[in-house]
């Protein structure tokens, strides 16, 4: 499994197809935005100048002339069971002999009142949760383009639903969700969440949603390594767990797309290898 | 691991044992992954801790009751009172950890 598609993940999944492993590729359909947003790109080998939206469109035909599909879906958690790994999406669960961890760069600090509320009204997935919020009010703060349908799904189960947009959004809103055009700056209660402070504005809720592009490392996968929320790694891109591999910028810096490619393919032929390691293992 | 109603889950958590409660849901692909693992900490702690579960979507009054807005999520209760709560999918040496604090 190769979670992310950013140049490490894309990298890391040619590199997989090549060896005619079967895997599959989590991540956003229009690729990183961090490479589509880029405006020129100076320093990729044999590409001076290329815009960033000119190299994703590079990428995809790569992607396609390879017949490598992104799986559209993210991946909420990866628990090492031991010789494989169980990872769980919002709809399905799988099974792994390896994992490729290629997230991006975890930079989102947490809002203050958030550890201290985490799973007493706070939440990272409002469709896993939201038959919890029952006749409940809830705010929803979305950083991603899935948000808007996470706040349509719970506005069918919430008495009240809040928006506050963390982009901009083009995806249809339902009618019946308020948006609110504010900055969170605390989730505070007694006991359970009461109230999201903005800066404006102060919301009166039973739960706050935050949903963010990606996932802190160590909470998507309990037990791994991290320093300085960078995962730890060897030079051979695997992490403390074995078959867990990392590459990319959730591995440090610098952040740039050419170390992301070469660590996703380092990543890539270590973590075929030990898959033939395994099956042979089993073999005997 | 034994699925508790609410007269279950009230019996269970009164005893001086203490008691590990997953809240959990059909739906809930986290706990899914989780359970299995769960299972084997219930069975290696056989006889120093009870493990039970609730689908929250029978005992939704639990639920709320124990304010538990997250799922998975794992609460350890002794003599009727809880004591600690381990919230979303944690590393099995971290609740066998927990866990052993109350024995």
């Amino acid at each position: 499994m190769i979670i992310g598609s950013g140049p490490a993940g894309l990298e890391a999944a040619l590199n997989l197809k090549i060896r005619q492993k079967d895997f599959l590729l989590f991540g956003a359909a229009d690729l990183s935005n961090k490479i589509t947003l880029a405006p020129r790109i100076n320093n990729y080998l044999g590409l001076p100048g290329i815009s960033g939206g000119d190299l994703a469109a590079r990428f995809r035909e790569h992607l396609e002339q390879m017949a490598i599909e992104i799986v559209p879906e993210q991946v909420t958690t990866v628990y090492p069971m031991g010789e494989y790994f169980s990872l769980a999406t919002a709809h399905r669960t799988l099974e792994a002999t390896t994992v490729i961890l290629c997230p991006g760069v975890f930079n989102s600090k947490d809002l203050p009142g958030e550890a201290e509320f985490l799973g007493r009204g706070v939440g990272y997935c409002a469709t896993c949760d939201a038959p919890l919020y029952r006749d409940r009010t809830v705010a929803i703060v979305g950083y991603t383009d899935e948000s808007v349908e996470e706040a349509n799904f719970v506005c069918d189960v919430a008495v009240k639903v809040y928006f506050v947009p963390g982009k901009a959004f083009t995806r249809p809103l339902d009618s019946r969700v308020e948006v609110v055009d504010d900055v969170p700056v605390e989730i505070t209660g007694s006991g359970k969440v009461e109230q999201l402070i903005l800066n404006n504005r102060t919301l009166a809720v039973d739960g706050v949603f935050l949903l963010r592009e990606t996932i802190a490392p160590a909470s998507l996968v309990p037990g791994l390594e991290t320093e300085n929320g960078f995962i730890k790694v060897d030079a051979a891109m695997q992490t403390n767990l074995p078959g867990c591999y990392a590459a990319g910028d959730c591995t440090g810096k610098p952040h740039q797309y050419m170390r992301a490619a070469g660590q996703g393919q380092t990543a890539a032929l270590n973590a075929a290898a030990y898959i033939d390691i395994q099956k042979h293992t089993h073999a005997e | 691991m034994t699925e508790l109603n609410k007269s279950a889950f009230l019996e269970t958590i009164g005893q001086d044992v203490p008691t590990v409660v997953d809240f959990w849901a059909t739906w809930c692909m986290p706990c899914q992954v989780f359970a299995p693992v769960v299972e084997e900490i219930a069975g290696e702690m056989d006889g120093k801790a009870n493990f039970g579960k609730v689908n929250i979507d029978e005992e939704r009054d639990l639920a709320i009751e124990y304010g538990v807005s997250s799922i998975p999520t794992l609460v350890i209760f002794k003599g009727g009172k809880e004591v600690e709560r381990l919230v979303g999918v944690r590393k099995k040496a971290e609740v066998v950890e927990a866990v052993d604090k109350y024995c």
